[in-house]
């Protein structure tokens, strides 16, 4: 069982995607707010982040958790971050899966919303099973 | 009691619209406009190479004095060493205007590009002046060489400031042929014959009116030229602040745009994520009934995410000012076997067998607009194949032109009366919404951009019942038409999405 941290303002997408993952066994935490989830990561570390890009405050706040938690602690550093984004990955003005940059954007990985959840339970199994065995932005 | 308010209190007043971007007003006639610096500078440069060749051909005229008989043959006396003089006045005032352009090129601000400017002009027109007197100030045309700074006056600085550089450039010559006419001075020309002078030194009314002549064309000159150059600064100032104005909309748009996105899609992205949980069962069995009413609701969830993605690609492709394209070297093979590998278990699901010829064929393009291009295309040959049918995928290059690709299928095809409107955005046949309802109608909308911005050449043959085949010809590498390669990067292979 792992501790999983679903970072995502729609806190009805963050629900949904919950109960899939509680029912393989893990421990979720929703937290809605970025600086909510990076006061509760300092504190205890989770195994994984998913983590949404835009938020109320700032279109970029899920890019600048994610590069927070590479300078916040080694610990933090380690964990690795799937990210999600209702915005294509193709599309020009956002970005695309070869954008993930150690130093720019350090996830581990993308899923576009809408995201199937059996695939989400997938990536979530893959990336755990993984975790630690490759650096952060390596693909 | 009363109520006490937090002390202090932030404030904020809101902006009225428009306040911050309000227009200029329009530069009056005479009114002080300044060029960006970028472009002082590079002036200042450029002004410094042109005098490198004003001092090699006083130089070469210094240099025919050691030519034996050759300024004699033309009516000419030897200049002795005034033009050396002068040449090397030059060359140095030169080197320290360079030198003093470099140090700009780091901090350039226009204050400092215009002293430059200045600098040069009041010692052109110092060393002009010697040589003016020297070739001759009165019984040759050399004085009018006043005029190319007044000129260029007129150009880079003010009406104000243009007219000061006339004066100046009035004074001088006045000074140098007052200077000759009182005596302080020894008369100098280049002509041989003494005479050319000495009929005009005999007629003092006819040097007055050769002076007055000379600087009342330079008053006219400044007039005309500033007035001109007045009303193109005018329209450059408004040109630069309209620039300024679109790049912020756009930058404006390209924000509202990802906003856009992620507002539109993101509650289908919720209510896909808990209509799934209950089709997969993770709050208990439902009956079928209800199990059909969600997988329509998904499934219309599906669509409408689709749909915005569609629209906004579509809008993003339209738009003229977007930013710049990442035009590079293709692999058109790369790209398309990565989309057939996309499709590839749509066309499994519905019992359709991609047959693929495809050879390496490079060219000049941008990526994300092919792979965009061959999903929809291929997209497009599924969606209106028939079950268990077959899609042909080919590739390859043509000897002195661009590369050929052909996607070609065996479904419901096209009545010709309908060819011409496949490309509308939005249009549907009425066959293709009965073998399809969920497709969209923008597919063909984003293939049309893409190829228009590529000069692709796209023809489609179709039949009812038979088929369909779009065949895209792209032109010679060397030859893509209307867009300018303002970043260019070598393609590092297909990525994971295919326009779908």
């Amino acid at each position: 069982m792992a501790h999983v941290m679903i970072v995502d303002d729609d806190e009805d997408f963050a629900s949904a995607a919950a109960t899939c993952l509680r029912a393989a066994g893990h421990e979720v935490q929703i937290e809605l707010e970025t600086s909510a989830a990076l006061r509760s990561m300092t504190q205890r570390a989770p195994d994984l982040v998913i983590l949404d890009v835009m938020f109320p405050e700032s279109s970029s706040a899920g890019f600048d958790l994610a590069r927070q938690m590479r300078g916040a602690s080694a610990k933090l550093t380690a964990v690795p971050v799937l990210m999600l984004t209702a915005v294509n990955q193709r599309f020009p003005l956002g970005f695309s899966a070869r954008d993930i940059d150690d130093e720019w954007l350090p996830v581990h990985d993308f899923l576009e919303k809408p995201v199937d959840i059996e695939t989400l339970r997938g990536k979530v199994a893959a990336m755990l099973g993984a975790a630690g065995a490759r650096p952060p932005g390596s693909r | 009691m009363a109520a006490t308010r937090p002390d202090p209190m932030a404030r904020y007043v809101l902006p009225l619209a428009g306040s911050g971007s309000a227009p200029s007003p329009p530069a009056d006639e005479g009114a002080r406009v300044h060029l960006p610096e970028s472009l002082l500078v590079r002036n200042v440069t450029w002004f410094c190479r042109l005098r490198w060749l004003v001092v090699s051909l006083l130089a070469i005229f210094g240099g025919l004095d050691f030519a034996p008989g050759v300024l004699s043959r033309v009516g000419l006396r030897p200049p002795g060493a005034w033009p050396f003089v002068a040449a090397a006045a030059l060359a140095l005032s030169n080197l320290g205007f360079l030198a003093h352009a470099r140090l700009m090129a780091t901090a350039a601000t226009p204050h400092r590009a215009r002293a430059n400017l200045w600098a040069q002009i009041v010692a052109d027109l110092t060393v002009l002046t010697l040589v003016v007197h020297f070739i001759g100030s009165l019984e040759t045309y050399v004085a009018f060489a006043y005029l190319f700074h007044i000129v260029l006056a007129c150009i880079f600085f003010s009406r104000s400031w243009s007219l000061v550089v006339t004066a100046v450039a009035c004074g001088l010559y006045l000074a140098c042929v007052s200077a000759e006419e009182t005596g302080l001075i020894s008369r100098a020309g280049i002509y041989a014959d003494a005479a050319l002078r000495g009929q005009i030194d005999g007629l003092p009314g006819v040097r007055l009116l050769n002076v007055s002549w000379a600087i009342l064309t330079w008053v006219v000159v400044w007039y005309l030229a500033s007035h001109l150059s007045a009303l193109v600064q005018e329209r450059d100032t408004h040109l630069a602040e309209t620039n300024r104005r679109l790049r912020a909309a756009q930058r404006e748009r390209a924000q509202y745009m990802l906003r856009t996105t992620h507002e539109l899609k993101a509650p289908f992205s919720a209510i896909h994520a808990n209509v799934q949980l209950l089709i997969k069962g993770y709050c208990g069995e439902l009956p079928p009934p209800a199990q059909d009413v969600l997988q329509r609701v998904a499934k219309r969830c599906r669509r409408l995410a689709a749909e915005i993605q569609e629209m906004l690609q579509l809008a993003n492709l339209q738009s003229k000012i977007q930013g710049p394209l990442s035009w590079g070297d293709l692999d058109l093979a790369e790209a398309l076997a990565s989309c057939v590998e996309q499709a590839r278990p749509v066309a499994s699901g519905r019992g359709i067998e991609i047959e693929t010829d495809i050879q390496p064929a490079r060219t000049t393009a941008v990526g994300d607009h092919m792979r965009m291009l061959f999903g929809n295309l291929l997209s497009n040959a599924l969606t209106y194949s028939m079950p268990g049918g077959r899609v042909r995928v080919a590739c390859a290059p043509r000897p002195g032109a661009g590369p050929r690709v052909v996607i070609e299928d065996h479904g419901i095809g096209i009545q010709p009366e309908k060819l011409p409107r496949i490309f509308d955005a939005y249009y549907r046949t009425d066959e293709a919404v009965r073998h399809n309802r969920e497709s969209t109608g923008l597919g063909l909308a984003i293939v049309r951009d893409v190829v228009e911005a590529h000069g692709i050449q796209l023809r489609v043959e179709s039949a009812p019942s038979v088929g369909t085949v779009f065949t895209l010809e792209f032109p010679p590498t060397t030859a893509v038409p209307g867009q300018t390669r303002e970043t260019r990067e070598t393609d590092d292979g297909p990525r994971d999405d295919c326009g779908r």
